[in-house]
């Protein structure tokens, strides 16, 4: 086995159980979704067809922009921008980018792998591949759930696998973008809080940013809409049109990629302290 | 073997290592003495390119230690001081990841010296073994490697007696093979039983550096008490260096030939005479002990 590979297997056995359980999470969110959908279905198109807009419906259109219609897949995505969706995708992105370097110079267990063989770039490049790796199961752990929902409940017009794949995949993109900033922070620090500390603040920041100027009180302040990571994440639009998807993939990975470059620079003429 | 030329590591304001000029010789052990602080963690991170050098330079079998040191770490195993693993693999499951960092090499006589000679249960989790245990499975592995360097920081610190013996034994038995070996440490003992030669840290700086066959086969100490006044000078060609003075007795320290020295005695009024040897702990102490004064501004 190859020193990569070696270190790959590494991570994944140390994250096994954060990333088993996250996906189980979401996979029953999504699943959640499915029949919380099923459920208010016929009560949201009544309301529709009625010409009525509830305070709900009010509710759901700001939450899904203004691109929301009352598709099957459009509701079902609507919740995927609930908190309760983002939270396990954002804690695994600032989780795995501030342990990538400073918790390992924290607790002392780079030493054992950078005092052989290894280079910083492979050790960072295998922290970077398992990071977007569990990413993408993350994404998949929700189709997944929506899929399997669909097979208990009754929809109106259900979403093939390769449709919500398209949401999960600009959900995940947004992960790496937040893992990307976090990496940065922790390849030149020596303890894991700060980068953690920095990661979650930018995170909340920019989520708040991205809620108030979507308020209708704040219309004025939309174009601070654009200093917000979350404004290329829009599952809804995605998944009515589609129009923005690569747009809001190549934005984040954009905003990912940058960070992660400049980590491998500064990882690579960092001094490495003993953790004592 | 390893070369390191006006290497200095400073941190702002603090001088981690200051100047650091020496050479270890191919197959030697080569012992680094010297309390927490004194520049020996520094100097082994510099020579595993962990650290920058902010002057001077290192190699090892002619790479650079910075700027090479992918290939350095290729002939080198090294044994941190502060040990961490990875609790929740098995002690086989550790080894078989290190030796994977490694291209797979030495996995087999790791778990050979890790079963037979330190007598570890690899099956078992590596956060259900002692703080010796984890030091003696790291250890295996370190011994495993086949590398041309050891570089081992503090490698008894947490083992039994019997256990100390053991690792003093591959010591030896690296050095036997070819190895050259780095054995950084606080027990003096241990270091004079397997060091050829011996570096003295203080501060940052290289204090002392003593060849320890040449310490053995030459050095020996006199406690001579004078009738009358002791000679303020002594003649060259007895290589006597005068350590200590009290009244008429004075501590001699004599690397030359028995005999002129013994010629010498026979002219004097001497009223006593006691020969011993020296230990490592009292050059130790030279640096070290608690007469010494702790002026740092003038080290640093």
């Amino acid at each position: 086995m190859s020193a990569f590979w070696a270190m790959l297997r590494k991570q994944s056995g140390e994250t096994r159980w954060s990333l088993g359980i996250s996906a189980v999470a979401l996979f029953f969110l999504s699943w959640l979704g499915v029949y919380a959908t099923s459920s208010i279905e016929s009560r949201i198109r009544k309301a529709a067809t009625d010409g009525e807009e509830p305070p709900r419906m009010r509710v759901l259109r700001g939450m899904g922009g203004p691109s929301m219609d009352f598709s099957t897949v459009a509701i079902e995505c609507t919740m995927w921008n609930h908190p309760f969706i983002l939270l396990p995708i954002i804690v695994w992105a600032i989780g795995r980018g501030s342990s990538a370097v400073a918790r390992e110079v924290e607790r002392g267990t780079l030493d054992p792998i950078l005092s052989r063989p290894v280079s910083r770039s492979s050790y960072l490049g295998s922290q970077i591949l398992h990071a977007s790796v569990g990413l993408l199961v993350l994404g998949a752990a929700l189709v997944a759930g929506n899929q399997a929902g669909r097979l208990y409940y009754t929809l109106e017009s259900p979403p093939s696998a390769w449709l919500v794949a398209k949401p999960a995949l600009n959900l995940a993109a947004l992960g790496f973008a937040i893992y990307g900033g976090t990496t940065l922070f922790s390849a030149v620090d020596i303890v894991s809080w700060r980068p953690m500390l920095i990661g979650s603040a930018l995170t909340l920041v920019e989520f708040v940013i991205h809620v108030l100027v979507n308020l209708p009180a704040f219309e004025d302040w939309q174009k601070y809409d654009h200093l917000s990571i979350f404004r290329a994440y829009d599952p809804v639009e995605i998944v009515t049109t589609g129009e923005t998807l690569n747009y809001n993939v190549a934005a984040l990975l954009a905003v990912a990629i940058t960070p992660i470059v400049i980590a491998f620079a500064a990882f690579s003429r960092r001094d490495l302290p003993a953790n004592s | 073997m390893i070369v390191t030329d006006g290497l200095t590591k400073r941190y702002g304001e603090t001088t981690a290592l200051n100047n650091l000029s020496v050479e270890i010789r191919k197959g030697e052990v080569f012992g680094l003495l010297g309390p927490n602080g004194s520049g020996k963690t520094t100097t082994i991170r510099l020579l595993l390119g962990l650290l920058r050098p902010t002057a001077g330079s290192a190699s090892v079998a002619g790479f650079d230690c910075w700027r090479q040191s992918l290939e350095v770490r290729t002939l080198v195993s090294y044994l941190p001081g502060e040990l961490r693993m990875f609790g929740w693999m098995t002690g086989v499951g550790m080894l078989r990841f290190l030796a994977s960092l490694r291209g797979g090499v030495g996995l087999d006589r790791a778990v050979a010296i890790a079963e037979s000679v330190m007598r570890l249960d690899l099956r078992r989790k590596v956060r259900t073994y002692s703080t010796g245990m984890k030091q003696k499975l790291a250890l295996a592995m370190a011994f495993a490697d086949p590398v041309d360097i050891l570089i081992l920081d503090e490698p008894t610190s947490a083992l039994d007696p019997s256990a100390r013996a053991l690792v003093l034994d591959l010591v030896r038995e690296a050095r036997r093979l070819g190895q050259t070996v780095v054995f950084s440490g606080h027990v003096l003992s241990e270091v004079e039983q397997v060091a050829d030669r011996v570096a003295i840290m203080r501060l940052g700086h290289l204090v002392h550096l003593e060849d320890m066959h040449e310490r053995r086969l030459n050095l020996r100490l006199l406690l001579i008490r004078f009738e009358d006044e002791p000679p303020l000078v002594y003649p060259d060609e007895l290589e006597l260096k005068e350590r200590e003075r009290n009244g008429h007795t004075v501590l001699l320290e004599h690397r030359g030939l028995p005999g002129p020295l013994l010629r010498w005695l026979g002219e004097r009024n001497v009223a006593d005479l006691a020969i011993g040897t020296d230990d490592l702990h009292s050059l130790y102490d030279r640096y070290h002990g608690p007469n010494v004064d702790g002026d740092e501004d003038k080290t640093r």
